[in-house]
């Protein structure tokens, strides 16, 4: 993207959000005041995935173990230590900091399909830990397949407002990563790997720093989520739906650019909130076709076509 | 003791099938460099096909498996020609990302036309054991595996013995070379995605004969199929043998002495310290790069 | 001091011993030609001096320094880089911004420096003009001149250059020569592994000869060619 047209967006990005910062003071309220807060949160969900898998070109295949890392986190210190709602977030993002060094120290010294596959292992194993946790160990914290229940949560503009400071933070992160030596090392390492390190990158703690950048923000937006909802359960906040929701809504909107998640997120939640809950079973499928369609028909997504050129893949 | 030794064995029986399910997912690894995502909906598949053979028409489980071998065969081909052909020469990213998507879409196929319930294949011969000093080793799971050490065994047959097989070595070893030589490489990715859904369906039919089979088994066995290789050695056919079998011990073990609960997170930590220790696998063979 | 040292470097894969005991120095501003058939080892002993592979046996020394086993981007910010012909350039970057990487990483310079030296190493190579174009786009000769760029803007003192020139015409191959003759004018030192004859004969102070991981001669071209083990390992392809 030519600087000209990058700024353009961003002023345009920055009015929009400024105009969404008012809405609620201009009457907007109830469903609609939700769906919107929804649309930010997969904005910054799919963002927050594209730091990683995006720049890096390692495909995470398990975020949602950070989702639910942090939902729980910041449900069991809430509950069990009646730590206040932003201390109990910030420590959750900590938490998931921790848990993604240790993971992604592991898996990101060799090749991606060893990453792609161990983060999937890593979101089903911690899954089964809030599940069968309390039975294994003998005392109730993680609540089993009753999960938890948070102390009541203060009005929806609170996480309108809050899931908007995240989507902003989010792309103020991808625009900080396009421009600067970091990004440029990522995409570096996207590209050619070999080159890279041959170039003086290190790019063992590249891929770390990002994957723990983009795990501890999951973690801190599961967190929310689970203040918001005000009862989590292994089921919904470790579901592998939410994994590949933010896989396919940043592949059809641009893997590796800053308005591709954002592009794609909108878009998707947006039209699977008015298809409703129809197709269920077909959802899944038209999911996966979606995929496979825009893997081989579009590649680098619907950004690719805003850039003005298709662009091959390889 | 005894209980060890019985643990102990219901691990190796089950390493068997375990290996079994990997042996397609390193050939197609180690001759195409795909990683398939979609791996255990072949053995899905290859689970149902018997399932419902037995349940429709009585056949068999064991004598079905020629029908289940040669259907998995023809669905790998076509889905190869249809999709992962185009990504040859592509980064890996890609095929992650499509064999992903194929996932999506035959495991909720399978969803829509089965339901969702579980499923049990019982044929006469299903609770007979074999004693052993006091060891229980039931009959159907000495045969699956039995079955999936000649299933491997074949496969390294046809592998080196065989004038296809050769010539999928030299391609996995050099594609570039191989062209050269006029081996048609496209045709042989074609056949080993092929022969890698084709056993990997023989090798569901084993699983269909051991563990209940539903349409979303599949994402658990590629995993497992993941582990099996990662402890065998990426690309190294023989070591999937020894994976299979370490893996099954280890659950197995863990299973008894440990809890049954968190058998995942056992096998993933099992996982995450041979990345950390030994990424080549027990061999060390394994392709790293 | 000598730049580069190497003692007694053996590397096996397997069973098969790809380098042998192999050991030479290089002292500052050299140009050193390696060559050797097919499968003598020049690629592992270029990718064990750059770090890719650790040795089995025997040490590299570099500026005084042992840097056997260590990792590849530590040794280029040490000041060892290695060109490769295999190597691709960041295909979504544009030319200019290729050289960035290297630059801000392995150079160890600001961004707005980094995009400077970029330009002069651009001019100097030859590809001036070209900065913003995307980089699938550029011809194969361009992507080598833009892969010597790379190692230039690590700020490198020794560049292992392997097999740069394959794949080039006469002419390109002529102004690889001119190029790389400017490199040194720089205060480069360099490794080339060739199997341009003409060019590494021309270019080169000094020549080793590797066959089956182990040095067999080493010294002027001129008495190298004349070396009758020279001969037979390429059996009896004659330097023209």
């Amino acid at each position: 993207m030519t600087a000209r047209i990058a700024s353009k967006a961003l002023v345009v990005f920055l009015a929009l959000v400024a105009l969404l910062a008012v809405l609620p003071l201009l009457g907007l309220e109830g469903y609609h005041l939700r769906l919107l807060s929804l649309v930010f949160l997969w904005i910054s969900l799919a963002g927050c995935w594209n730091f990683m898998s995006g720049y890096t070109g390692y495909i995470d295949f398990g975020p949602v173990a950070y989702f639910g890392a942090g939902a729980y986190a910041t449900a069991i210190l809430m509950i069990r230590l009646d730590l206040p709602f932003p201390h109990s977030l910030a420590l959750s993002g900590v938490i998931c900091a921790l848990l993604s060094a240790m993971i992604g120290w592991a898996t990101l010294r060799i090749r991606g399909a060893y990453f792609a596959i161990a983060t999937f292992a890593a979101a089903e194993a911690l899954k089964q830990v809030s599940l069968e946790g309390d039975r294994v160990a003998g005392f109730e914290f993680f609540g089993g397949s009753h999960g938890l229940t948070l102390p009541p949560p203060p009005a929806s503009e609170f996480f309108y407002y809050t899931l908007l400071g995240f989507l902003v933070l989010v792309v103020g992160i991808s625009f900080f990563i396009e421009k600067t030596k970091f990004g440029y090392g990522l995409k570096a390492i996207r590209e050619s790997e070999l080159s890279a390190e041959l170039s003086g990158v290190p790019t063992l703690a590249l891929k770390v720093k990002a994957y723990i950048l983009s795990s501890s923000l999951i973690g801190c937006l599961g967190g929310v989520e689970a203040y918001w909802l005000t009862y989590i359960i292994p089921d919904d906040v470790f579901n592998v739906m939410r994994t590949i929701q933010m896989v396919i809504m940043t592949l059809l909107g641009g893997m590796g650019t800053v308005w591709g998640p954002v592009i794609g997120a909108g878009f998707l939640t947006l039209v699977a909130e008015f298809l409703g809950a129809k197709f269920v079973y077909d959802y899944l499928t038209i999911l996966g076709v979606v995929i496979i369609i825009v893997i081989l028909v579009l590649p680098r997504g619907i950004m690719s076509l805003v850039k003005g050129k298709r662009g091959e893949a390889w | 003791m005894i209980l060890f030794l019985q643990s102990l064995i219901n691990g190796i029986l089950l390493g068997g099938i375990y290996a079994a399910c990997a042996a397609g997912f390193s050939l197609a690894f180690g001759v195409m460099g795909i990683v398939n995502l979609s791996h255990g909906d072949f053995v899905m598949l290859g689970a149902f096909v018997t399932y419902w053979l037995f349940v429709l028409l009585g056949w068999d489980p064991f004598l079905t498996l020629p029908i289940t071998l040669t259907l998995l065969f023809f669905l790998g081909l076509l889905l190869q020609k249809l999709t992962l052909n185009r990504l040859t020469g592509a980064p890996p990213i890609m095929s992650y990302l499509l064999t992903f998507g194929l996932h999506l879409v035959l495991s909720s196929l399978a969803l829509r036309a089965w339901t969702a319930d579980y499923r049990t294949l019982n044929p006469s011969y299903a609770g007979l054991n074999f004693n052993l000093f006091g060891l229980v080793l039931p009959y159907s799971r000495l045969s699956t595996f039995s079955l999936a050490l000649i299933l491997i065994f074949g496969l390294y047959l046809f592998l080196y013995r065989t004038e296809m097989g050769r010539a999928i070595r030299a391609t996995a070893q050099d594609g570039e070379m191989a062209r050269l030589l006029g081996i048609r490489i496209f045709k042989i990715y074609a056949v080993t995605f092929a022969i890698s859904a084709a056993i990997t369906g023989v090798a569901g039919s084993l699983v269909a004969q051991t563990f209940v089979v539903y349409p979303q088994m599949g994402l658990p066995f590629t995993v497992t199929a993941f582990c099996v290789v990662v402890l065998g050695g990426l690309g190294y056919v023989p070591g999937t043998l020894f994976g299979g079998v370490i893996l099954g011990v280890f659950e197995s073990l863990a299973t008894t002495y440990l809890t049954a609960g968190l058998s995942l997170v056992l096998t993933f930590l099992l996982l995450l310290v041979m990345l950390i220790l030994r990424p080549g696998g027990v061999f060390g063979k394994g392709a790293l790069e | 001091m000598n730049l580069l040292e190497c003692r007694e470097i053996t590397k096996r894969f397997g069973a098969l011993e790809a380098l042998r005991r192999f050991s030479f120095t290089l002292g500052k501003g050299e140009i050193l030609g390696l060559i050797g058939p097919n499968g003598s080892g020049k690629t592992t002993l270029f990718n064990v001096l750059a770090g890719i592979y650790r040795p089995d046996e025997g040490e590299v020394v570099f500026q005084g320094l042992s840097i056997s086993g260590m990792a590849p981007h530590l040794i280029c910010r040490r000041g060892m880089a290695k060109a490769s012909q295999m190597i691709r350039p960041f295909q979504e970057m544009s030319v200019l911004e290729n050289l960035l990487v290297p630059g801000m990483y392995g150079g160890r310079l600001g961004f707005k420096q980094a995009r400077e030296q970029a330009s002069k190493i651009l001019n100097l190579v030859g590809l001036e003009g070209l900065n913003d174009v995307p980089s699938r786009e550029i011809s194969l000769s361009q992507r080598r001149q833009l892969e010597l760029g790379r190692v230039l803007m690590t700020g490198a003192e020794l560049l292992l250059l392997d097999e740069i020139m394959a794949g080039l015409n006469p002419t390109e191959v002529e102004g690889a020569i001119r190029l790389l003759l400017r490199i040194r004018e720089e205060g480069k030192t360099m490794i080339l592994v060739e199997h341009v004859m003409q060019a590494v004969m021309k270019i080169s102070e000094r020549i080793v000869v590797l066959n089956h991981g182990e040095k067999i001669a080493e010294g002027r071209p001129e008495e190298v060619a004349q070396n009758p083990e020279v001969i037979q390992a390429y059996l009896g392809r004659p330097y023209a």
